[in-house]
């Protein structure tokens, strides 16, 4: 397709319908949020409920049904679709794409993520309220008789539409990167973001089907008497399948933003990423090693090979710190600018460390045989999504934001955001650890006055509204930014990728020239003298 | 983290593995830390310079890397090793104890001595154990997935539906513990609560006759 053709919507069904993979890229991430805050607020409900023994706000049935809602709207309508979002905005500007490889799918995509949402939410409108077996449904508790009522069935339908729209996200960004790359993009010249989108999408691919199996299973056990999952047998199936796709998906939604935080920790360190090529190994390694981890799920099940499954996952540390010793190294001997993007990389950095040594921890089964299913887990997977991934999307927000929008985010809330996410989630999510350890199980509504587990669990109860204020910190600070706009210019941070040779927002067509590519870090080249 | 105090071999087996792992994770989180904090004060823009630094340290990121691989397979020989003392189940001997668990209680039945106990609303089920005898534990879930935790002997063991889950366990100190399902099952999770009551053997085989 010459770029003269490509068409241009304006106007509502611009807004709806348009192909640009920029329309979709923004789209995806817009609704993701808005189901992010939808998922915080189940959260605040339930610390809330948690601040004190016994039950103030809401009663056992609601609690389960928020826990369930929190866990799946988080997962399904907010870090897989943001995190594809990125991908889906930036891959091709990063490889100097005119546009996405097979767009009508990507927009098919698009639009399957909120139908999926808001098909599981429906659930709350029906009698028995909405699904209420955990965001893992694991049968038999998942079943007809034990989970009545059509929430179960709506979260079905609505998680199968969701992992499928992701689906098609990742599948066109996958094509688009083996397609359209510009002359002198090679594989190993691909940005250290694209590199993490590449890893990304092959997890999808290869692990996405096994929920859709699962999940229709489940479907027809419900409605034919199929007993497909009846019996012991069936529910370690269940389990095997769920996690075969739960524990690549929780890979899904990081890599894009450690890859976010690598190119942020480039540009604001004024250099070159440091590792490049031990960066990507390492992400392969890491995208194989994800593929045959998920069983640590099911130690204390007692029907998996725990040993096989605690060695894999102990051998993540190896990938994981290659990435670390880049990152560190490359803030070493650089040039730091402490930018709102940076911190949040910084933070990044530092919160996600806790995230990843408890799950060296977690992944030894004598160990798990008591944090399992407690607050001990609840914590450590805080500390990798929200202290992690959600700190390197937030990096990527600050950093990109003026390339999609034009416009820079104001830089005082920027920073006070960043301050309050990391008292905020330290506050909140490094109590949970004791709790646990000392004996509090997750997916409780209440808890017995032992122990220190009224202090902890009101402390965590308190950083959780921290976090809701940097939140609306930031919200904030988007309505500010672009009600009275601060114009960014085509490079405001000095990048090092492609996306920073165009305007800000790109042309439809992304680029009128592209800069001679040498290296994965073109500009860089050019302002060094080096092209 | 905190220690508790020990009541029986398992606790002391996981507890002394979690000490190497936790000291392990420690000294890595200060050695991180310290490098990130070096960076941050040492390295930060103080001019309009632009810099030119080595792209990669190929050796020395290759030793790091095997460093980290030896670290990653000690842990996981200890893991390895103190598995192998904790999952291994009796054939014969000690004291057996059914469990079975349902939607939302536990009964404990000790086919031995011909015994039930049954928990009730506002009346949780109280398993009561000879003190430093093994228990050799048989368990079963009348409806979904349960999980048997006794959090103060740190451990505990899923329990299915349809299948037997077996595991030993022994506990040193008299007293009485509290234990929790630990596995989602339903409505009332939040309050599937028992006790382990640990006794002398003498009131044992006194309470296990009446």
């Amino acid at each position: 397709m010459s770029v003269a053709t490509l068409p241009r919507t304006a106007g509502l069904v611009g807004w709806i319908a348009s192909t640009d993979h920029k329309r979709i890229g923004a789209r995806v991430a817009t609704y993701s949020f808005g189901f992010f805050l939808v998922g915080g607020v189940f959260a605040l409900l339930m610390r809330t409920e948690l601040a004190r023994p016994g039950l103030q706000v809401v009663s056992r049935d609601t609690y389960n049904e928020l826990f369930t809602m929190h866990g799946s709207v988080m997962f399904f309508l907010v870090m897989t679709p943001l995190a594809l979002a990125l991908g889906m905005y930036l891959v091709p500007l990063q490889i100097g794409a005119v546009d996405i490889a097979w767009p009508r799918l990507a927009l098919v995509g698009d639009w399957l993520i909120p139908s999926g949402g808001f098909t599981m939410l429906m659930g709350f409108a029906t009698n028995h309220g909405a699904a209420k077996s955990g965001w893992t449904a694991f049968a038999p508790l998942s079943d007809i008789t034990r989970s009545p009522g059509y929430g179960q069935d709506l979260w079905i339908v609505g998680a199968v539409l969701a992992t499928l729209g992701a689906y098609a996200l990742a599948v066109s960004i996958l094509v688009t990167v083996i397609r359209f790359r510009a002359p002198g993009m090679t594989m190993l010249r691909l940005p250290v973001f694209t590199w993490s989108m590449v890893v990304t999408v092959l997890m999808v691919i290869a692990s996405f089907p096994a929920l859709v199996i699962a999940l229709a299973l489940l479907f027809v056990d419900r409605h034919f008497d199929s007993e497909i999952f009846a019996g012991a047998g069936g529910a370690t199936v269940y389990q095997h399948l769920f996690w075969f796709y739960g524990h690549p998906v929780v890979y899904v939604i990081f890599f894009p933003f450690v890859g976010a935080v690598g190119e942020v920790v480039a540009t604001f360190s004024r250099r070159r990423f440091f590792g490049y090529h031990a960066l990507v190994l390492s992400l392969l390694v890491f995208t194989a090693l994800s593929m045959s981890v998920w069983a640590h799920h099911m130690f204390a099940t007692g029907r998996v090979t725990n040993q096989y499954f605690s060695l894999t996952s102990t051998l993540l540390a190896v990938p994981a710190g290659v990435e670390y010793f880049d990152l560190i190294g490359t803030m070493i001997g650089g040039a730091i600018v402490f930018s709102s993007a940076m911190l949040f990389a910084i933070g990044f950095i530092l919160l996600f460390l806790i995230g990843g040594l408890t799950g060296i921890i977690v992944a030894s089964p004598p160990i798990d045989y008591h944090v399992h299913d407690t607050f001990f887990v609840v914590g450590h997977f805080h500390y990798t999504i929200f202290a992690g991934s959600l700190f390197g999307f937030f990096a990527g927000v600050y950093y990109w934001f003026p390339k999609a929008t034009g416009r820079l985010l104001r830089e005082g809330l920027g920073k006070l955001h960043f301050a309050l996410y990391f008292v905020g989630a330290n506050v909140t999510f490094f109590p949970m650890f004791i709790a646990g350890w000392e004996g509090m199980p997750r997916r409780v509504a209440d808890y017995k006055p032992i122990h220190d587990l009224s202090l902890v669990n009101l402390i965590s109860s308190i950083g959780s509204g921290v976090l809701a204020l940097g939140t609306l910190v930031f919200v904030w600070n988007v309505w500010v930014s672009m009600r009275r706009p601060v114009l960014a210019g085509n490079d405001p941070w000095e990048g090092q990728t492609l996306e920073w040779w165009t305007t800000s927002p790109p042309p439809r067509h992304n680029f009128d020239s592209l800069p001679p590519v040498k290296s994965y870090a073109p500009l860089y080249d050019r302002r060094m003298g080096e092209t | 983290m905190a220690r508790g105090l020990a009541i029986g071999d398992t606790y002391s087996k996981v507890s002394d593995l979690f000490s190497v792992y936790e000291w392990v994770m420690i000294v890595v989180a200060v050695l991180v830390y310290g490098a990130v904090f070096y960076a941050v004060l040492r390295y930060r823009r103080r001019g309009d310079e632009y810099r030119r630094g080595t792209d990669k340290r190929t050796i020395t990121e290759s030793i790091y890397a095997l460093v980290l691989t030896a670290i990653a397979i000690t842990l996981f020989t200890l893991t390895y090793r103190t598995e192998g003392r904790i999952d291994p189940v009796a054939a014969k001997g000690g004291v057996r104890v059914d469990i079975v668990a349902f939607q939302w209680q536990w009964q404990f039945g000790y086919p031995d001595f011909g015994k039930t106990v049954l928990g009730k609303q506002d009346q949780p089920a109280t398993l009561v154990v000879p003190v430093g005898t093994l228990i050799r534990f048989d368990g079963v879930s009348r409806d979904v997935i349960h999980s048997f935790w006794v959090p103060a002997e740190r451990f505990k063991r899923d329990e299915f539906p349809g299948t037997h889950t077996k595991f030993d366990l022994t506990f040193d100190r008299v007293g009485t513990y509290i234990g929790r399902c630990a596995e989602f099952c339903g409505l009332h999770h939040t309050d599937m609560d028992f006790f382990v009551k640990v006794v002398q053997r003498t009131e044992f085989d006194r309470w296990v006759k009446t």
